[in-house]
């Protein structure tokens, strides 16, 4: 349809808009007391005491509950859409997109490498808690409680199917990105899931502008390729991919007995529904077994490979910190500390820190980041083993089912089948 | 209603949405392209007439004329912003309609798909293909790991290495901090800690075991290691001191001889030093013995900085983070009050900071953590903005916010809560200060509407008076027997604290944000409309008033004799406290100042936007 090569240029005005309003707000001075001005809104969200966190966490479990009820039992498309309306409201544009499971995995990463940081129950609650859930029921908070997984699935529009080689090559990124999000919250550097979630400038309806201008993108992809953020960079989704592989109970297409109808088969946005396993294809992977023994044996290599060459980069991944970063800027140029506008060396300059003990916490950052892009580069060559070998690996399969791990459990595809309950 | 009608309504729909999004996003843009062009915040003529009033300073017309036009600018200011929120919901609810529509129509037009034939095919393919984009994937990420590890050298490696040599350690490992070669040797300015016994003003207050020294309770390390036992210091050892904003008991007055007269920071005459304040934040300095307390905060951070007073040494920081409570987000406030707007306190055994979060800290002389715990998050528009003050085991903190006014008194050592008052006042951002009322200490606390005074050991309201209203910034005065309580757009009382009694009232002159003062029998008002303002303290008659260049958020301190203030470009007015307007001095410190100074023998301690500075002869 014409009208959608106009959202472009719309949604990039709202870009501005908002940005420019963000902006404005911090600029003027404050009007005098008692003039009868009153504060605009505040921007960001505001924080929430501990009772009200409590409470979120209770909503957080009941829309969970609720939904593995609707996707499990009920199985109506109908009842999930609303309800992940409703989740995006509150967990989206009104909580402002914080405290969200996705971002709670970098606190529980520091906390474990930092015994000193204090991790709350809240977060622990917001990072168990769908996790725990998809080992039952499978994704069922992507389906209705994550604004993120929301907000894309209320624009998915005209989707398109997504060839199925770029959707498995590209599904290792999200366990990339875990990573590294994992080896800049363990190291104290930053949390970078939070640092540029696309959708929190929406939320807000206010961020940088660069931020906003990536939200916006997701979304006006995200009307033609279903959930992008979900499928290609969400790292917490690749926990939950993980966990809902091996979910008990598990959404289902058909109610009773699949009857091969394949009227599901086109069904699902997201790429995420096997189709009957053929006697071809078993043939096929059969003939297939030496490699797949092959690419088995390689695993321990690609671990070892994956270690050593990312290690190589840690001093360059380091430097996003700022005690290592500062350290560098002062060896390498020191005529830096003549310069009154770098804040950070002028901080620096009047702290009680000498020049040598910023260098040596430096250096033992730069060691942590050594021992963990280990760590991190060995998971990335684990997991492209497996992904590799995977592909040498077929479960027999006479229906048509939602693969375990992609499946948001969004119930569009339970629409398409003929078969009634009582049919059985 | 047919299939082809709901599809054409669906488009219609769709095709109205997202025509009122283009033309609400044409609009913002126009609205966006005029501001740029005619930012009401950058009026010239505003611009033209405040340098017309920096010539003509007494000019009331003018002046009269530049609250017009501000109040104008704000206007245009406030409407535009109004102009682009509505705009925005505007757009977000098209948006919303557009989609929602689009969804319809798609699904409407929907058919459902042939089944598709037998795809074995494809799934092989799509299997071989994987392989090889995985490979290719996983490739392209070695190569670029690579690449990362060649773009960076590691300096810090090489550095490690050079001072593991001593005799290069010599060249390579030099201490930067900035310190000023003129500055005086630690010693030459002792901090005098007197040894006398309390006077007689304060018989029952007074511990028999007062120690001499309290700011330096630590045990030489080749003393026993027993714990000593903190004792509180004595009214002398306070006064000797500037433990919290506005002086000893933040009444306002300091017991210092000796101070500068003179001072200019563009040509650094009689600055001793001056150094960058790592964290911005709208606190005062306090001061204990040798040291200087600040604090600082950002969305990210809340830290105590310690200061060497003799030299403006960092000694140490402390970060007022991993507190049970503390939100993950801070709360929104607004630039010129921001999360460190309170300052902190100390009593030379503790130092005790709060800040916006609703956080607050206690540490020791050393910086080391005693205790620290979540108040709730004050719900305040502009930012908590209410500093500490203490007696003894006793921490007051004044907790007015929008939901309920609240006092509470926390014990130093522990933070355990001794008492906590819900009273009758709306949000306030006024500090408490402690009055010596008949040889017993009150908590007199501003809050709008009531003015009260607490007894310190319960929290029971002794006296309100019903005076205040609007937004209550400044904080009491007190001296010469009488609480002086004033506010812009309400009024000023001076109350008997004793019985509550309303002594007198006047509403000439009124401050915003600075405190009244008591100095020798006169009250000084500091107003934001750059007058400072003297009157008879007994009868509150106008004395006199004096334009000054700039107006006022500092609060005027008195010390012995004189009276200084300093205005927010950083002109500090020295004034004879007396019934004319003596000027002794004005000195600009050419850094803008919003907050009150701290005095030690023969020092200002100033904190600039940016910089702290010590001065003095
Ligand atoms: S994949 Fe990630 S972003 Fe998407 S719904 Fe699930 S948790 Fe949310
Ligand atoms: S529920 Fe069905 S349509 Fe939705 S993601 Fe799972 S397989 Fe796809």
């Amino acid at each position: 349809m014409k009208h959608i090569t106009i959202i472009l240029p719309v949604l990039l005005l709202l870009a501005i808009a908002i940005t420019d309003q963000s902006h404005a707000q911090q600029r003027f001075p404050a009007p005098e007391f008692e003039s009868g001005y009153e504060y605009p809104e505040v921007a960001a969200p505001e924080p929430r005491t501990l009772a009200l966190e409590y409470v979120d966490v209770m909503v957080l479990l009941g829309f969970m509950l609720l939904t593995s009820w609707l996707v499990i039992r009920k199985r109506s498309r109908q009842w999930i859409l609303w309800l992940s309306v409703l989740a995006l409201l509150y967990f989206g544009f009104w909580k402002g997109g914080c405290i969200c499971a996705v971002g709670s995995l970098q606190n529980m990463a520091l906390s474990f490498s930092d015994p000193s940081y204090a991790v709350s129950y809240t977060v622990i609650a917001f990072f168990m808690l769908p996790l725990a859930f998809s080992l039952a029921f499978g994704r069922v908070f992507c389906a209705s409680a994550c604004p993120l997984g929301v907000i894309q699935d209320l624009v998915v529009i005209n989707p398109v199917r997504v060839p199925v080689w770029i959707q498995r090559s590209l599904g290792i990124f999200p366990f990339v990105y875990l990573a590294l999000a994992v080896l800049y919250a363990a190291t104290g550097t930053d949390f970078i899931i939070c640092r540029y979630d696309p959708f929190v400038g929406i939320f807000r309806m206010g961020a940088e502008f660069h931020l906003v201008i990536l939200g916006i993108s997701f979304l006006l992809i995200g009307m033609f390729v279903a959930r992008p953020y979900c499928r290609f960079v969400c790292p917490y989704g690749a926990l939950l991919k993980v966990t809902s592989m091996f979910s008990k109970y598990h959404l289902s297409i058909t109610p009773a007995q699949c009857i091969q109808c394949k009227l599901c088969s086109g069904s699902c946005p997201f790429g995420a529904i096997e189709k009957p396993t053929t006697g071809k294809l078993m043939d096929d992977m059969k003939g297939r077994s030496g490699k797949f023994l092959l690419y088995a044996a390689l695993i321990p290599l690609l671990v070892l490979v994956g270690g050593l060459t990312l290690s190589s980069a840690h001093v360059f991944l380091a430097k996003a910190h700022p005690d290592v970063y500062l350290a560098h800027l002062l060896i390498e140029e020191p005529a830096i500390i003549n310069d009154p506008d770098n804040l950070d060396v002028q901080t620096f300059l009047a702290s009680d820190r000498t020049l040598e003990e910023l260098v040596v916490s430096a250096g033992e950052i730069q060691a942590t980041f050594r021992t963990g892009t280990r760590y991190a580069g060995a998971f990335i060559g684990l997991v492209a083993g497996l992904f590799l070998v995977s592909q040498y690996v077929v479960r027999r399969r006479t229906d048509y089912e939602p693969n375990r791990g992609d499946c948001y459990s969004c119930g569009r595809c339970i629409r398409y089948c003929p078969v009634q309950k009582q049919d059985a | 209603m047919n299939l082809s009608d709901k599809i054409k309504i669906a488009k219609q729909t769709a095709m109205v949405a997202g025509a009122f999004c283009l033309l609400i996003s044409l609009l913002l843009l126009l609205h966006f392209l005029q501001m740029r062009s005619a930012d009401p915040l950058d009026s010239q003529v505003l611009e033209t007439l405040v340098e017309r009033l920096a010539m003509e300073p007494g000019n009331e017309q003018l002046k009269n004329e530049i609250r017009q036009f501000d109040l104008l600018a704000r206007k245009a200011y406030f409407t535009s912003l109004w102009q682009v929120r509505t705009g925005g919901f505007l757009l977000l609810f098209a948006a919303i309609i557009l989609v929602a529509a689009l969804r319809i129509y798609f699904a409407l037009i929907a058919r459902i798909e042939e089944p598709p034939g037998e795809e074995e095919t494809a799934e092989l393919t799509g299997r071989v293909l994987s392989r090889r984009w995985i490979m290719g994937g996983t490739a392209i990420l070695v190569i670029l790991a690579l690449a990362a590890s060649l773009t960076v050298s590691d300096p810090i490696e090489r550095y490690l290495a050079d001072i593991a040599y001593p005799e290069k350690a010599e060249e390579q490992v030099e201490r930067i901090t900035i310190t000023d070669p003129e500055a005086p040797p630690a010693e030459d300015t002792p901090v005098p800690i007197p040894d006398t016994p309390a006077t007689g003003e304060e018989p029952d207050r007074q511990p028999a075991d007062t120690p001499a020294e309290p700011g330096r309770p630590d045990p030489k390390p080749d003393e026993p290691a027993e714990p000593l036992k903190p004792s509180f210091p004595d009214q002398t050892t306070i006064r000797q001191n500037h433990n919290a904003i506005r002086g000893p008991w933040s009444q306002g007055v300091v017991y210092h001889e000796n101070l500068p007269l003179e001072w200019d920071g563009a040509s650094g005459k009689n600055i001793i030093w001056k150094v960058p304040i790592p964290l911005h934040a709208y606190s005062s300095p306090v001061t204990w013995g040798d040291r200087l307390f600040v604090t600082g905060a950002s969305e990210r951070e809340r830290k105590v900085f310690c200061f060497d007073r003799h030299t403006g040494d960092l000694l140490w920081e402390a970060s007022a983070a991993n507190i049970p409570g503390s939100p993950a987000t801070p709360p929104e406030t607004t630039p010129d009050t921001g999360l460190g707007a309170p300052s902190a306190t100390t009593d030379g055994i503790g130092v005790y900071a709060i800040f916006g979060t609703g956080d607050i800290i206690a540490l020791d002389m050393d910086g080391n953590r005693m205790w620290a715990r979540n108040l709730g998050v004050p719900d305040n528009h502009y930012g908590h903005s209410s500093s500490l003050v203490s007696h003894k085991e006793k921490l007051f903190v004044q907790y007015d916010d929008r939901n309920r006014g609240r006092i509470l008194c926390l014990n130093v050592h522990t933070g355990e809560t001794i008492w906590d008052i819900t009273r009758d006042s709306d949000i306030s951002w006024a500090s408490p200060i402690l009055a010596d009322v008949d040889g017993n200490y009150q908590l007199v606390v501003k809050g709008n509407p009531i003015v009260a005074g607490y007894d310190i050991k319960t929290g029971g309201e002794l006296w309100t008076v019903n005076a205040m209203s609007g937004e209550v910034g400044p904080s009491p005065g007190f001296g010469g027997g009488l609480v002086y309580a004033a506010n812009e757009y309400a009024t000023m009382v001076a109350i008997d604290p004793a019985s509550g009694a309303v002594v007198w009232q006047d509403n000439f002159y009124l401050p915003e944000v600075a405190s009244p003062v008591y100095g020798n029998g006169y009250v000084f008002i500091a107003t934001t409309y750059a007058v400072l303002a003297c009157l008879d303290a007994k009868t509150g008659e106008l004395l006199w008033e004096y334009d000054t260049d700039d107006i006022f958020y500092s609060s005027p301190m008195v010390a012995g004799n004189r009276v200084y203030v300093t205005d927010t470009s950083g002109n500090t007015y020295i004034f004879e406290t007396g019934s004319e307007p003596i000027l002794i001095g004005k000195n600009a410190l050419g850094e803008e100042v919003y907050t009150t100074p701290a005095f030690a023998d023969g020092r200002i301690y100033i904190r600039g936007e940016k910089h702290l500075y010590c001065i003095g002869i």
